[in-house]
């Protein structure tokens, strides 16, 4: 009995709304609403009232619609783009030097013998098939040459094109007779795998590609035998290749380059890597405050078949950021003078969810191989590292040219006879460079060095006599000049006098700017504010009470009439039933001992069963507020 | 508690009819009205009611302040706080509309498969001398005089051309009639008038307009002398002498000037002929490690430069692109430049030029190529940006450029370039009948030349000095394209082939070459071209609208809640108040007005008037007492009276509503 009573109380107090039935409840929002179209239904004549309904309804459906807009616009996270120019102090980015030319040539010649043998007699044939084959072939090396041949295509009749073997010795006699030229043979190369018997023909168009690239292939698998120390020992070592440093008004020597080995150029020296020590800023634009170099690339010891350019690569890059010289270097040409104006281009951009960028390479499914050298997350990185992996997935050893995850081989052609036929393969596949194209994602702070290159002729007809002396002296100790201009470079690499570009992304729509509109828009359209929302659901819980109760007296109502259908007497008089509904002392007679318990399953459930709810409700209909206290007073 | 219903019972017994008693007599008033009135308008009697339900029910915040507040001078505040308020509400939202075609720029980057551009490689040097020399050996035999008499140089001692001096002998006796048409003039600075023929050596007097080409820009006073042209229009009238600080830069124009006379006369495909064949150009040809060959480029005739070849054109099936970075994945070509087969006077540099541009994009070769050196590898590293711009109304850059009053000439997607060189021609056509040599001709056009143009030198150049003294207008009407591709990119040389591999490099290249030259090849007649993407980084550069429409309307909502509080809806009330009701109930006036005025003209002058007079003043107080007072009285008169009651009714019974319903929580 007291929980019903409390619970009554608290239905009570609950369902103190505006109004007791539906149409007083909106007649009571309209009215007092603060939201400016719902008021002027209410108060006008019935034409003005349809208008004004429809105009309400109108910007009703305007409103949401527009919130739509701009939640969607929010959640589309879009990013508004500021740019800053201007000069400040800066690190001075990253310089990697290398050699055009991996290797000394007077180093590595014990183990290019073989090759540049076969090399030069190879070339002898294809320029002269006819004198050559008798005296050359007997001096060829058939160690190398059995894996990928190169083959000679005779297609001056179309549909029988003829193979021509440049290494055999035992050729059919026809074809050592018969001169080749550019426009009938075509120099292709053989690539078999499964000891042999697959084989396809990699076709060239110009002798000289072809034998550049069997070489470099042929070259691969002697060098990826060869321990890295010992190729570091046969690159050019930093003392011969930096002869002179300055750093702004400081001396600075080969000693402070940290050299790296890489496959394509040998031995690089990076200048202000950062990796050990802080990077060194640069305060002032211009030449006199930069970094200046004088290299020799001593083109007389280059390998003559590996590398047809001869001059210096360099290039540019972040602090601590691994040098992709072969994709973003230039070149610096010898006996010039190349001055680079830099320019750092640096775009800062938002992770997600604004862009699909990657901060730190770590949420990139690809195993970072170059991690290695301590270097941080780049694509090419990850897109080499990624080939790397295919490669070793399908070939079972690594390729030369990048890094080798532990517990791998690098591919050579006694251990992997099939390696070159299935390196080819993978490195035409456009598949397998989209799948490592989709599985590696950018990195949100891209920073680009924009050069100004100029060159000029170094040293000049004056002062070459005594620079080289100079140089010659310094290097080799020696009196006699030891450089000359094919090998002499001279760099100098400075700051702009505007030496940065920012581009810095920031969120375009934040939850500030979305409440704003979202305020505007209510605002504009209806006078509201976020108030009259919490009215208006308000009234949509008042709204759901007064349905509960109507809901509830229908319940009851229905059972009544179950009840009443139930009585065998005569029906009750209407002094009875009111006596039914308002007496509570009354009813547990009637159910009680009434003729069935069973019909009224659900009577403990119900918090008041003997009264009926439209006397209640309209009980409350008009003075409530007094009654209402009336009542509380009187359960107190 | 069973009492406490019976108390609830009982009141709501007894409630139920009220509202219906209450109501009845309203509904019966507003019928009765209804029928008697059959003006519907505004429910207030006069305009300043009007305005005070206005001001009263409105939901704008300021109006309510002035009519509740007590005191003239605080009602006179309000007043001023009321019309700032809306005052700077029209300023911001003046502010708002000029400031809505606005952009916002953003920068994207992708890392993506490129596409590779379109490569257009060209020998600077437009067709083999040795094909062409018969056609320009008249001209060329008149520059050498023209040299040997002004400046002693020894005639054809040049170091491989001794045929052409079996030539010469033969033309000595014939009359010069390049020099006569156009003749080359030598002035001294001090007496502009006289000028010393290169043809006779004889001074003569030149009459006409001296145009200086270099003095407009730079000063140059130091030479004593000066080298230039005269131009006639063709009754010799008028004349024009342009003069140039240097005879290099003289003599050049010159020979630029007939050159251009005599192959504007020559047919293409004989053009093409003496031009370099693509086998000839390009030695070998690499790209992302495949190799390529001359079918993958397709031929471009330029008129100053010969045979072009585009590498990875439209024409060819596909567009290729570039999925890794770096040179060995780009275009490698190395090029034969056969510096013996170069023009002395029409090109005085050796070696090539390359374009990288878009797939639909038409070559300006002339313009922007980038040179590339002979016994050099030239490395271009290539970045892609993008750019897209709004047209209209955020911008004046054009799509597609068909909204451009100029007719495309070129067969190639719009650019400013191509619009500014399709309307000088267009207009060359106008002006001067005939076509410029250098640009593609308009449809039923031709080419200039002297036996159908006599004078058309001299209009060219007029027109060329209007062009670019932006009198032709071509300058206002073409507009930039909105949408472009840019490759920035970086050149840097080396030297190639180097010492070591030059021995077996160059055998194999003229191996390569084959029969297409009988020689060995020279280091410095090759040139090696490697093009490529330095990464797949691109950048676009997109506008966008800075303000939508959405934003516009919630912008001036923020402004119009801020100040006023106001909305829409309190717009379209104020229109309906300020405008219709207003108006209606001038009108009213007007309308009684005009009909008292027709009854005084028609009733009997007499005790009438007065009583009008009264309804007079009563319009102009219509307090609540009088408005109910006075409707019995002149009743049959003016039947436009009932109005004002109905009307007070209503606005009282507002305001009694109000009342209630703000007392009835006091109440409780």
């Amino acid at each position: 009995m007291h929980i019903k009573k409390y619970l009554l109380k608290c239905l009570h107090r609950l369902q103190k709304g505006p109004g007791y039935t539906y149409k007083e409840l909106l007649v009571w929002y309209c009215n007092n609403t603060n939201t400016h179209g719902p008021k002027r239904i209410i108060c006008e004549g019935p034409k003005k009232k349809a208008m004004w309904f429809l105009i309400t309804l109108l910007f009703t459906s305007l409103v949401c619609w527009e919130w739509g807009v701009f939640i969607k616009t929010y959640l589309s996270w879009e990013v508004s783009v500021s740019l800053s120019i201007g000069f400040k102090t800066m690190d001075f980015p990253a310089v990697t030097i290398c050699n055009a030319s991996p290797f000394q040539y007077s180093k590595v010649k014990h183990l290019l013998k073989d090759l540049d043998e076969l090399m030069e007699a190879v070339l002898e044939r294809i320029l002269a098939p006819e004198q050559s084959y008798g005296n050359a072939s007997k001096a060829l090396n058939s160690t190398i040459w059995n894996y990928t041949p190169l083959v000679l295509i005779d297609e001056q009749n179309p549909h029988h094109p003829v193979v021509l073997d440049l290494f055999g010795d035992n050729h059919n006699g026809s074809a050592p007779g018969r001169t080749c030229t550019a426009q009938a043979c075509k120099v292709a190369m053989r690539l078999c795998s499964l000891n042999g018997t697959v084989c396809t023909f990699r076709n060239f168009t110009s002798a000289t590609r072809a034998v550049t690239e069997w070489y470099l292939l042929q070259a691969t698998n002697i060098f990826s035998q060869v321990p890295n120390q010992e190729l570091v020992e046969m690159g050019y070592p930093a003392e011969r290749l930096i002869l002179a440093c300055l750093f702004g008004p400081e001396p600075c020597s080969y000693r402070n380059f940290t050299s790296i080995f890489h496959p394509d150029y040998g031995n690089c020296y990076i200048f202000n890597w950062g990796m050990t020590e802080k990077a060194l800023p640069s305060a002032n634009p211009g030449a006199e405050f930069g970094l200046k170099l004088i290299l020799d690339i001593g083109q007389d010891d280059y390998v003559p078949f590996l590398t047809s350019t001869a001059g210096a690569r360099l290039m540019l890059h972040e602090q601590r950021s691994y040098p992709f010289i072969k994709d973003e270097g230039i070149y610096a040409m010898s006996g010039t003078e190349t001055s680079i104006g830099v320019l750092v281009d640096k775009l800062e951009r938002k992770g997600e969810p604004y862009s699909q960028c990657t901060m730190n390479g770590s949420d990139v499914p690809v195993r970072n191989l170059y991690s290695d050298y301590n270097t941080t997350y780049s694509i090419q990185a990850c897109i080499r590292s990624c080939f790397q992996d295919h490669m070793i997935r399908n070939c079972s050893c690594g390729h030369y040219l990048y890094p080798l995850p532990r517990g791998q081989r690098y591919c050579n052609n006694r251990e992997f006879p099939d390696w070159a036929y299935c390196y080819s393969h993978l490195r035409m596949s456009v598949a397998q460079r989209e799948t490592c194209i989709n599985m590696c994602k950018e990195s949100c702070n891209d920073t680009q060095y924009k050069m100004t290159i100029s060159m000029a002729d170094w040293p000049s007809e004056a002062s070459e006599d005594w620079i080289f002396h100079v140089l010659s002296q310094e290097r080799d100790q020696s009196t006699n000049i030891t450089l000359s201009r094919k090998g002499i470079v001279k760099l100098n690499i400075y700051f702009q006098e505007f030496n940065y570009r920012t581009i810095e992304e920031s969120a375009a729509n934040n939850i500030v700017w979305l409440l704003s509109n979202l305020g505007g828009q209510f605002g504009f359209w209806m006078g509201g504010s976020v108030l009259c929302l919490i009215e208006f659901g308000e009234i949509l819980i008042d709204f759901v009470w007064i349905t509960i109760i109507k809901l509830v007296a229908f319940a009851k109502s229905l059972r009544q009439r179950r009840a009443q259908a139930c009585y065998a007497g005569p029906p009750p008089t209407v002094a009875e039933l009111v006596e039914a509904h308002t007496n509570f002392s009354f009813e547990p007679d009637v159910a009680g001992p009434g003729p069935d318990p069973g019909t009224y399953p659900d009577e403990q459930t119900l918090p008041i069963p003997g009264t009926p709810p439209p006397n209640y409700d309209s009980l409350r209909l008009q003075p409530l507020d007094v009654i209402e206290s009336d009542s509380e007073g009187d359960a107190v | 508690m069973g009492t406490t219903l019976h108390i609830l019972l009982h009141i709501k017994l007894a409630w139920p009819s009220s509202p219906i008693l209450i109501m009845a007599p309203g509904e019966k008033i507003k019928a009765k009205i209804k029928k008697n009135l059959p003006v519907t308008g505004p429910q207030a009697p006069t305009i300043k009611e009007l305005m005070r339900w206005y001001c009263l029910n409105t939901n704008t915040h300021g109006c309510r302040r002035i009519v509740v507040s007590r005191g003239r001078l605080r009602r006179l505040l309000w007043v001023l706080f009321t019309l700032t308020a809306v005052a700077l509400i029209f300023w911001q939202c003046a502010l708002l509309i000029s400031s809505f075609y606005t952009v916002s720029v953003s920068i994207k980057v992708h890392f993506q498969k490129l596409d590779f551009p379109a490569v257009t490689i060209c020998n600077i040097n437009p067709y083999k001398y040795s094909a062409v020399r018969d056609l320009l050996a008249d001209l060329e035999q008149e520059t050498r005089t023209a040299l040997k008499n002004l400046y002693g140089f020894p005639e054809n001692k040049s170091r491989k051309r001794r045929e052409a001096e079996s030539w010469t002998s033969a033309w000595e006796g014939t009359q010069p009639k390049f020099l006569k048409l156009v003749p080359l003039l030598a002035f001294s600075q001090d007496e502009t008038s006289k000028a010393r023929d290169f043809l006779t050596g004889r001074k003569r007097k030149v009459s006409g307009s001296i145009i200086h080409k270099a003095s407009d820009v730079m000063h140059v006073h130091e030479s004593k002398e000066v080298v230039g042209f005269q131009l006639c229009s063709n009754d010799t009238s008028k004349c024009a002498v342009y003069t140039f600080s240097s005879g290099v830069n003289a003599i050049q124009e010159w020979y630029k000037l007939h050159y251009m006379n005599i192959m504007a006369q020559v047919p293409l495909e004989k053009k093409i002929n003496m031009s370099y064949s693509a086998e000839e150009l390009l030695v070998t040809c690499f790209f992302d490690g495949m190799s390529c060959d001359a079918r993958n480029f397709t031929l471009f005739h330029h008129p100053m430069y010969g045979n072009c070849y585009t590498f990875n054109n439209r024409e060819n099936e596909t567009i290729l692109s570039t999925s890794m970075g770096g040179s060995e994945y780009g275009l490698q070509v190395i090029l034969y430049i056969n510096e013996e087969e170069y023009n002395p006077f029409l090109v005085s540099s050796t070696g090539a030029k390359v374009i990288v541009h878009r797939q639909d994009e038409y070559p300006f070769i002339e313009d922007i190529g980038t040179e590339i050196e002979t016994a050099m590898a030239t490395s271009i590293g290539m970045h892609l940006t993008e750019s897209f711009k709004l047209s209209e109304p955020y911008s004046q850059c054009t799509e597609d450029g068909s909204d451009v009053p100029i007719s495309n000439i070129y067969n190639a997607a719009y650019s400013l370039q191509i619009c500014l060189h399709s309307c000088f021609q267009t207009k060359m056509v106008e002006k001067c009948g005939c076509a410029q040599y250098s640009q593609p001709l308009p449809p039923a056009a031709n080419y200039c030349n002297y036996q159908q143009h006599p004078n058309w030198m001299y209009c060219y150049y007029q027109l060329h000095q209007a062009f670019v003294r932006e009198e032709l207008g071509c300058q206002s009407v073409c507009r930039e394209a909105c949408s472009f591709k840019e490759w920035t990119l970086t050149t840097s040389l080396a030297q190639w082939p180097s010492e070591v591999s030059e021995k077996w490099l160059l055998p194999v290249l003229t191996w390569d070459q084959g029969q297409q030259i009988k020689k060995k090849l020279n280091k410095t007649d090759l040139a090696k071209l490697l093009i490529f993407y330095k990464d797949l980084n691109q950048r676009s550069i997109m506008e966008s609208p800075a303000n939508s429409i959405e934003m516009l309307l919630s912008n001036f909502g923020g402004q119009l809640g801020l100040w006023m509080s106001c909305s829409v809806v309190c717009v379209i009330e104020i229109i309906e108040v300020f405008f219709i009701d207003s108006f209606s109930i001038i009108a009213r006036r007007q309308w009684h007005k005009a009909k008292e005025w027709w009854a005084r003209r028609h009733a009997p002058p007499g005790p009438q008037g007065q009583d009008n007079l009264g309804l007079d003043i009563d319009d102009d107080l219509p307090t609540f007492t009088s408005a109910l007072r006075l409707p019995p009285a002149p009743g049959t008169e003016v039947p436009g009276t009932p109005p004002p009651r109905y009307n007070t009714l209503r606005l009282e019974r507002a305001f009694s509503d109000q009342l209630t319903d703000t007392q009835m929580p006091a109440e409780s």
